[in-house]
Protein backbone atom coordinates (compact mmCIF):
# COMPACT_ATOMS: atom_id res chain seq x y z
CA UNK A 1 0.00 0.00 0.00
CA UNK A 2 1.09 3.13 -0.94
CA UNK A 3 -0.16 5.46 1.59
CA UNK A 4 1.21 3.46 4.49
CA UNK A 5 4.84 3.33 3.42
CA UNK A 6 4.22 7.18 2.82
CA UNK A 7 3.11 7.70 6.59
CA UNK A 8 6.15 5.37 7.75
CA UNK A 9 8.68 7.88 5.56
CA UNK A 10 6.56 10.83 6.57
CA UNK A 11 6.55 9.72 10.67
CA UNK A 12 10.28 9.04 9.91
CA UNK A 13 11.11 12.12 8.53
CA UNK A 14 9.09 14.39 11.15
CA UNK A 15 11.16 12.18 13.91
CA UNK A 16 7.38 11.09 15.21
CA UNK A 17 6.48 8.02 15.43
CA UNK A 18 2.63 8.41 16.13
CA UNK A 19 1.95 11.13 13.83
CA UNK A 20 -2.07 11.39 12.41
CA UNK A 21 -2.16 11.18 8.47
CA UNK A 22 -4.43 10.68 6.47
CA UNK A 23 -5.13 11.14 2.92
CA UNK A 24 -6.40 14.50 3.34
CA UNK A 25 -3.74 15.72 5.12
CA UNK A 26 -1.79 18.98 4.22
CA UNK A 27 1.76 20.13 4.17
CA UNK A 28 0.61 22.89 5.99
CA UNK A 29 -1.44 20.43 9.07
CA UNK A 30 2.04 18.57 9.03
CA UNK A 31 4.08 21.66 9.23
CA UNK A 32 5.67 21.19 6.14
CA UNK A 33 7.05 24.23 4.23
CA UNK A 34 8.01 24.04 0.71
CA UNK A 35 11.54 22.96 1.32
CA UNK A 36 10.35 19.87 3.43
CA UNK A 37 7.83 18.68 0.68
CA UNK A 38 11.00 18.90 -2.03
CA UNK A 39 13.01 16.87 0.84
CA UNK A 40 9.89 14.33 1.50
CA UNK A 41 8.54 13.83 -1.99
CA UNK A 42 12.42 12.87 -3.51
CA UNK A 43 12.53 10.44 -0.07
CA UNK A 44 9.42 9.14 -1.15
CA UNK A 45 10.43 8.74 -4.99
CA UNK A 46 13.67 7.29 -3.84
CA UNK A 47 11.82 4.72 -1.83
CA UNK A 48 9.33 3.71 -5.05
CA UNK A 49 11.93 4.07 -7.46
CA UNK A 50 9.94 6.50 -9.67
CA UNK A 51 9.88 10.10 -10.04
CA UNK A 52 6.35 12.04 -9.84
CA UNK A 53 5.81 15.50 -11.88
CA UNK A 54 5.94 18.28 -8.70
CA UNK A 55 4.55 21.24 -11.05
CA UNK A 56 1.48 21.11 -9.91
CA UNK A 57 0.46 22.10 -6.71
CA UNK A 58 1.04 19.12 -4.27
CA UNK A 59 -0.81 19.85 -0.82
CA UNK A 60 -2.03 16.96 0.78
CA UNK A 61 -0.85 13.25 1.05
CA UNK A 62 -3.30 12.15 -0.69
CA UNK A 63 -1.82 14.07 -3.95
CA UNK A 64 1.57 12.46 -3.78
CA UNK A 65 0.18 9.09 -3.21
CA UNK A 66 -2.20 9.64 -6.06
CA UNK A 67 0.82 10.36 -8.31
CA UNK A 68 2.88 7.39 -6.96
CA UNK A 69 0.48 5.20 -7.39
CA UNK A 70 -0.12 6.06 -11.05
CA UNK A 71 3.72 6.74 -11.73
CA UNK A 72 4.02 2.98 -10.27
CA UNK A 73 0.84 1.38 -11.99
CA UNK B 1 44.36 34.89 -13.50
CA UNK B 2 41.30 33.01 -12.12
CA UNK B 3 39.83 29.78 -13.86
CA UNK B 4 37.74 27.46 -13.37
CA UNK B 5 35.42 24.97 -14.72
CA UNK B 6 33.14 27.59 -14.76
CA UNK B 7 34.69 29.47 -17.07
CA UNK B 8 34.69 26.86 -19.87
CA UNK B 9 30.91 25.83 -19.14
CA UNK B 10 29.48 29.01 -19.04
CA UNK B 11 32.05 30.50 -22.10
CA UNK B 12 33.39 33.80 -19.81
CA UNK B 13 36.65 34.93 -18.83
CA UNK B 14 36.01 35.31 -14.84
CA UNK B 15 33.77 33.11 -12.40
CA UNK B 16 32.05 35.75 -11.27
CA UNK B 17 27.51 36.47 -12.15
CA UNK B 18 25.98 39.23 -11.49
CA UNK B 19 22.66 38.05 -10.27
CA UNK B 20 19.63 39.36 -11.21
CA UNK B 21 17.75 42.05 -9.69
CA UNK B 22 14.10 43.04 -10.47
CA UNK B 23 13.95 46.90 -11.60
CA UNK B 24 17.67 46.90 -11.54
CA UNK B 25 19.24 44.43 -13.56
CA UNK B 26 18.74 45.42 -17.31
CA UNK B 27 20.17 45.11 -20.52
CA UNK B 28 22.69 48.07 -19.64
CA UNK B 29 24.16 46.64 -16.35
CA UNK B 30 23.99 42.96 -17.87
CA UNK B 31 26.23 43.79 -21.05
CA UNK B 32 28.67 45.93 -18.97
CA UNK B 33 29.48 42.63 -17.09
CA UNK B 34 29.40 40.50 -19.49
CA UNK B 35 31.35 43.03 -21.52
CA UNK B 36 34.11 42.68 -18.48
CA UNK B 37 34.42 39.29 -18.23
CA UNK B 38 31.36 37.89 -16.07
CA UNK B 39 28.14 36.77 -16.84
CA UNK B 40 25.97 39.34 -16.83
CA UNK B 41 22.25 38.67 -15.66
CA UNK B 42 19.30 40.63 -16.71
CA UNK B 43 16.26 40.50 -14.40
CA UNK B 44 12.57 39.65 -16.17
CA UNK B 45 10.76 40.53 -12.70
CA UNK B 46 7.14 40.37 -13.55
CA UNK B 47 7.53 42.04 -16.78
CA UNK B 48 5.97 40.67 -20.26
CA UNK B 49 7.40 39.41 -23.02
CA UNK B 50 7.57 42.63 -25.47
CA UNK B 51 9.64 44.29 -22.84
CA UNK B 52 12.10 41.22 -22.31
CA UNK B 53 12.15 40.68 -26.16
CA UNK B 54 13.44 44.92 -26.07
CA UNK B 55 16.39 43.74 -23.37
CA UNK B 56 17.68 41.27 -24.80
CA UNK B 57 18.30 42.82 -28.02
CA UNK B 58 20.22 46.02 -26.44
CA UNK B 59 21.90 43.90 -24.38
CA UNK B 60 23.03 42.11 -28.06
CA UNK B 61 23.74 45.49 -29.50
CA UNK B 62 25.36 45.96 -26.31
CA UNK B 63 28.08 43.03 -25.94
CA UNK B 64 28.71 40.22 -27.86
CA UNK B 65 29.42 38.22 -24.88
CA UNK B 66 26.96 35.35 -23.65
CA UNK B 67 24.60 36.96 -20.94
CA UNK B 68 21.60 35.36 -19.08
CA UNK B 69 18.11 36.01 -17.85
CA UNK B 70 16.66 35.36 -14.47
CA UNK B 71 13.23 34.21 -14.84
CA UNK B 72 10.79 34.57 -11.54
CA UNK B 73 8.62 31.69 -11.94
CA UNK B 74 5.50 33.14 -10.05
CA UNK B 75 5.68 35.63 -13.28
CA UNK B 76 2.07 35.55 -14.74
CA UNK B 77 3.94 36.33 -18.13
CA UNK B 78 6.13 33.03 -17.40
CA UNK B 79 5.06 31.34 -20.83
CA UNK B 80 5.49 33.65 -23.10
CA UNK B 81 8.56 35.00 -21.62
CA UNK B 82 9.98 30.96 -21.71
CA UNK B 83 9.14 31.16 -25.56
CA UNK B 84 11.00 34.42 -25.80
CA UNK B 85 14.37 32.94 -23.82
CA UNK B 86 14.25 30.12 -26.51
CA UNK B 87 13.55 32.54 -29.36
CA UNK B 88 16.15 34.52 -28.99
CA UNK B 89 18.39 31.69 -27.73
CA UNK B 90 19.16 33.46 -24.55
CA UNK B 91 22.43 30.93 -23.05
CA UNK B 92 21.64 30.98 -19.32
CA UNK B 93 18.65 30.74 -17.37
CA UNK B 94 19.04 31.03 -14.01
CA UNK B 95 15.35 30.65 -11.80
CA UNK B 96 14.23 31.97 -8.58
CA UNK B 97 10.52 31.94 -6.86
CA UNK B 98 9.47 28.93 -8.04
CA UNK B 99 9.61 25.75 -9.61
CA UNK B 100 11.33 25.46 -13.18
CA UNK B 101 10.14 21.86 -13.78
CA UNK B 102 7.58 22.58 -16.30
CA UNK B 103 9.97 24.84 -18.48
CA UNK B 104 13.29 22.62 -17.95
CA UNK B 105 12.87 20.26 -20.83
CA UNK B 106 11.81 22.66 -23.24
CA UNK B 107 14.81 25.29 -22.25
CA UNK B 108 17.30 22.07 -22.46
CA UNK B 109 16.53 21.18 -26.04
CA UNK B 110 16.61 24.46 -26.51
CA UNK B 111 20.34 24.48 -25.88
CA UNK B 112 19.87 26.76 -22.41
CA UNK B 113 21.84 25.95 -19.73
CA UNK B 114 19.60 26.03 -16.79
CA UNK B 115 20.97 27.26 -13.31
CA UNK B 116 18.56 27.64 -10.35
CA UNK B 117 19.10 29.66 -7.57
CA UNK B 118 18.40 27.32 -4.39
CA UNK B 119 18.39 27.51 -0.53
CA UNK B 120 18.80 24.14 0.56
CA UNK B 121 20.49 20.71 -0.28
CA UNK B 122 17.07 18.83 -0.93
CA UNK B 123 16.06 21.37 -3.92
CA UNK B 124 19.75 21.64 -5.65
CA UNK B 125 19.36 17.50 -5.72
CA UNK B 126 16.00 18.02 -7.34
CA UNK B 127 17.33 20.51 -9.93
CA UNK B 128 20.20 18.38 -10.90
CA UNK B 129 17.81 15.53 -11.21
CA UNK B 130 15.50 17.85 -13.40
CA UNK B 131 19.02 18.49 -15.41
CA UNK B 132 20.25 21.99 -14.17
CA UNK B 133 23.15 22.46 -15.52
CA UNK B 134 24.48 23.81 -12.25
CA UNK B 135 23.04 25.40 -9.64
CA UNK B 136 23.44 28.87 -7.59
CA UNK B 137 23.22 28.25 -3.81
CA UNK B 138 21.93 31.26 -1.85
CA UNK B 139 22.54 32.04 1.84
CA UNK B 140 20.27 34.53 3.92
CA UNK B 141 23.00 37.18 4.15
CA UNK B 142 21.93 38.19 0.50
CA UNK B 143 19.45 40.96 -0.72
CA UNK B 144 16.30 40.35 -1.70
CA UNK B 145 14.21 37.25 -0.75
CA UNK B 146 16.29 35.02 1.33
CA UNK B 147 16.54 31.47 2.61
CA UNK B 148 17.11 30.23 6.22
CA UNK B 149 20.55 28.74 5.76
CA UNK B 150 23.60 30.80 5.85
CA UNK B 151 26.23 30.63 3.07
CA UNK B 152 29.12 29.29 4.86
CA UNK B 153 26.82 25.93 6.13
CA UNK B 154 25.12 25.92 3.08
CA UNK B 155 27.79 25.95 0.23
CA UNK B 156 30.12 22.57 1.46
CA UNK B 157 26.55 20.94 2.11
CA UNK B 158 25.00 21.36 -1.56
CA UNK B 159 28.66 20.82 -2.67
CA UNK B 160 28.61 17.29 -1.06
CA UNK B 161 24.96 16.69 -1.73
CA UNK B 162 25.04 17.46 -5.76
CA UNK B 163 27.77 16.31 -8.46
CA UNK B 164 27.37 19.79 -10.95
CA UNK B 165 28.85 22.65 -10.61
CA UNK B 166 27.86 24.84 -7.82
CA UNK B 167 28.25 28.69 -7.77
CA UNK B 168 27.91 30.44 -4.34
CA UNK B 169 25.83 33.65 -3.83
CA UNK B 170 25.38 35.48 -0.52
CA UNK B 171 27.48 37.82 1.31
CA UNK B 172 30.49 38.01 -1.05
CA UNK B 173 31.75 41.62 -1.90
CA UNK B 174 35.35 41.22 -1.95
CA UNK B 175 38.32 39.06 -3.28
CA UNK B 176 38.52 37.29 0.34
CA UNK B 177 34.17 36.21 -0.09
CA UNK B 178 35.25 34.75 -3.55
CA UNK B 179 38.26 33.35 -2.67
CA UNK B 180 35.94 31.16 0.79
CA UNK B 181 33.60 30.30 -2.16
CA UNK B 182 36.06 28.70 -3.65
CA UNK B 183 37.57 26.67 -0.59
CA UNK B 184 34.03 25.62 0.01
CA UNK B 185 33.77 24.16 -2.69
CA UNK B 186 32.13 26.82 -5.10
CA UNK B 187 33.59 26.83 -8.99
CA UNK B 188 32.24 30.37 -9.11
CA UNK B 189 29.84 33.05 -7.33
CA UNK B 190 27.00 35.48 -7.62
CA UNK B 191 26.98 38.44 -6.76
CA UNK B 192 24.24 41.31 -6.34
CA UNK B 193 24.51 43.88 -3.70
CA UNK B 194 28.21 44.95 -5.05
CA UNK B 195 26.71 45.76 -8.34
CA UNK B 196 24.40 47.89 -7.00
CA UNK B 197 26.93 50.87 -6.56
CA UNK B 198 28.38 50.28 -10.33
CA UNK B 199 28.31 53.22 -12.58
CA UNK B 200 26.18 51.33 -15.10
CA UNK B 201 23.51 50.54 -12.40
CA UNK B 202 20.47 52.12 -13.30
CA UNK B 203 19.52 53.26 -10.34
CA UNK B 204 18.47 56.16 -8.59
CA UNK B 205 21.22 58.04 -6.58
CA UNK B 206 20.16 57.75 -3.01
CA UNK B 207 20.37 53.93 -3.52
CA UNK B 208 23.64 53.66 -4.28
CA UNK B 209 24.38 56.76 -1.33
CA UNK B 210 22.21 54.72 1.12
CA UNK B 211 24.51 51.43 0.29
CA UNK B 212 27.35 53.39 1.15
CA UNK B 213 26.72 54.72 3.98
CA UNK B 214 25.53 51.38 5.16
CA UNK B 215 27.19 49.71 7.91
CA UNK B 216 27.38 46.01 8.78
CA UNK B 217 24.40 46.47 11.10
CA UNK B 218 22.60 48.16 8.90
CA UNK B 219 20.25 45.53 6.86
CA UNK B 220 16.98 43.87 8.36
CA UNK B 221 14.62 41.38 7.12
CA UNK B 222 10.95 41.94 6.75
CA UNK B 223 8.13 39.65 5.26
CA UNK B 224 8.86 36.61 7.60
CA UNK B 225 5.54 36.27 8.35
CA UNK B 226 4.00 36.41 4.95
CA UNK B 227 6.53 33.36 4.02
CA UNK B 228 9.27 35.26 1.94
CA UNK B 229 11.34 37.27 4.07
CA UNK B 230 13.23 39.71 2.50
CA UNK B 231 16.69 41.13 3.13
CA UNK B 232 16.94 45.41 3.03
CA UNK B 233 18.22 48.54 4.20
CA UNK B 234 16.93 49.86 7.53
CA UNK B 235 14.64 52.76 6.53
CA UNK B 236 11.19 54.23 7.75
CA UNK B 237 9.45 51.83 5.24
CA UNK B 238 11.40 48.77 6.94
CA UNK B 239 10.75 49.84 10.16
CA UNK B 240 7.05 51.07 9.43
CA UNK B 241 6.65 47.35 7.25
CA UNK B 242 8.28 45.10 10.72
CA UNK B 243 5.81 47.38 12.80
CA UNK B 244 2.38 46.58 11.73
CA UNK B 245 4.01 42.96 10.60
CA UNK B 246 4.44 42.28 14.24
CA UNK B 247 0.83 43.84 15.25
CA UNK B 248 -1.40 40.78 14.76
CA UNK B 249 -4.60 43.07 13.82
CA UNK B 250 -2.83 43.97 10.34
CA UNK B 251 -4.12 41.34 7.57
CA UNK B 252 -1.92 39.56 5.45
CA UNK B 253 -3.11 41.41 2.44
CA UNK B 254 -2.54 44.89 3.56
CA UNK B 255 0.85 43.55 4.34
CA UNK B 256 1.23 41.93 0.62
CA UNK B 257 -0.14 45.47 -1.03
CA UNK B 258 2.43 47.93 1.21
CA UNK B 259 5.19 45.53 0.41
CA UNK B 260 4.10 45.54 -3.54
CA UNK B 261 6.44 47.90 -5.79
CA UNK B 262 8.36 48.97 -2.79
CA UNK B 263 11.33 48.31 -4.59
CA UNK B 264 10.92 49.76 -7.48
CA UNK B 265 10.16 53.16 -5.49
CA UNK B 266 13.80 52.63 -4.35
CA UNK B 267 15.29 52.13 -7.30
CA UNK B 268 13.69 54.60 -9.24
CA UNK B 269 12.60 56.99 -6.75
CA UNK B 270 15.20 56.75 -3.98
CA UNK B 271 12.47 57.58 -1.90
CA UNK B 272 12.94 55.96 1.78
CA UNK B 273 9.93 56.63 3.42
CA UNK B 274 7.69 54.15 0.86
CA UNK B 275 10.82 52.94 -0.91
CA UNK B 276 11.99 49.18 0.20
CA UNK B 277 16.12 48.85 -0.29
CA UNK B 278 17.11 45.41 -1.16
CA UNK B 279 20.56 44.86 -0.01
CA UNK B 280 22.79 42.43 1.73
CA UNK B 281 24.99 42.06 5.28
CA UNK B 282 27.85 42.64 2.93
CA UNK B 283 26.80 46.53 2.22
CA UNK B 284 28.80 47.38 5.08
CA UNK B 285 31.72 46.71 3.34
CA UNK B 286 31.23 48.66 -0.10
CA UNK B 287 32.70 51.90 0.27
CA UNK B 288 33.02 53.50 -3.15
CA UNK B 289 31.22 53.42 -6.34
CA UNK B 290 33.17 51.96 -9.14
CA UNK B 291 32.47 51.39 -13.04
CA UNK B 292 31.57 47.55 -13.88
CA UNK B 293 35.23 46.92 -15.20
CA UNK B 294 36.91 48.53 -12.08
CA UNK B 295 34.80 45.90 -10.14
CA UNK B 296 35.09 42.56 -11.67
CA UNK B 297 39.20 43.35 -12.47
CA UNK B 298 39.56 44.50 -8.58
CA UNK B 299 37.45 41.41 -7.47
CA UNK B 300 39.43 38.77 -9.91
CA UNK B 301 43.18 40.19 -8.62
CA UNK B 302 41.93 40.11 -5.08
CA UNK B 303 40.88 36.64 -5.21
CA UNK B 304 44.10 35.37 -7.15
CA UNK B 305 46.69 37.32 -3.86
CA UNK B 306 44.07 35.67 -0.85
CA UNK B 307 44.08 32.23 -2.62
CA UNK B 308 47.61 32.31 -3.42
CA UNK B 309 48.52 33.64 0.16
CA UNK B 310 46.44 30.36 1.40
CA UNK B 311 49.23 28.25 2.05
CA UNK B 312 50.85 30.99 4.72
CA UNK B 313 49.92 28.30 7.22
CA UNK B 314 50.42 25.37 5.92
CA UNK B 315 53.57 24.40 8.21
C1 LIG C 1 18.14 44.66 -4.87
C2 LIG C 1 18.19 43.20 -5.11
C3 LIG C 1 17.21 42.61 -5.91
C4 LIG C 1 17.24 41.24 -6.17
N1 LIG C 1 16.29 40.68 -6.97
C5 LIG C 1 16.35 39.36 -7.29
C6 LIG C 1 15.42 38.79 -8.20
O1 LIG C 1 14.53 39.46 -8.72
N2 LIG C 1 15.53 37.47 -8.49
C7 LIG C 1 16.51 36.67 -7.92
O2 LIG C 1 16.57 35.47 -8.22
N3 LIG C 1 17.42 37.20 -7.06
C8 LIG C 1 17.37 38.52 -6.74
N4 LIG C 1 18.32 39.06 -5.91
C9 LIG C 1 19.44 38.21 -5.42
C10 LIG C 1 20.68 38.40 -6.30
O3 LIG C 1 20.47 37.88 -7.59
C11 LIG C 1 21.93 37.73 -5.69
O4 LIG C 1 21.78 36.31 -5.65
C12 LIG C 1 22.25 38.22 -4.30
O5 LIG C 1 22.21 39.63 -4.29
C13 LIG C 1 23.60 37.73 -3.84
O6 LIG C 1 23.88 38.13 -2.52
P1 LIG C 1 24.60 39.55 -2.15
O7 LIG C 1 23.51 40.56 -2.22
O8 LIG C 1 25.07 39.32 -0.75
O9 LIG C 1 25.69 39.76 -3.14
C14 LIG C 1 18.28 40.43 -5.61
C15 LIG C 1 19.26 41.05 -4.82
C16 LIG C 1 19.24 42.40 -4.56
C17 LIG C 1 20.33 43.02 -3.72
Amino acid sequence: MVLEKVVEILRNYKDEQDLEVTMASTFEELELDSLDTVELVMEIEEAFDTSIEMDGELQTIGDVVTLIEKAIA
Amino acid sequence: MIKTPLCDLLNIEFPILQGGMAWISDAQLAAAVSNAGGLGIISSMNADENWLRNEIHKAKSLTDKPFGVNVMLMNPHVDKIAQVLIDEQVPVVTTGAGNPGKFMKLWIEAGIKVIPVVPSTGLARFSERAGATAVIAEGGESGGHVGEMSTMPLIPQVCDAVSIPVIAAGGIGDGRGIAAALMLGAVGVQLGTRFLVAHETNIHENYKDKIIKAKDIDTTLSGRSLGHPVRSLKTTFSKDFIKAENDPTTPPEVLEEYGRGALRIAAQEGDSLKGCFMAGQIAGMIKKKQSVKEIILTLAEETETVLKGGTQWVK
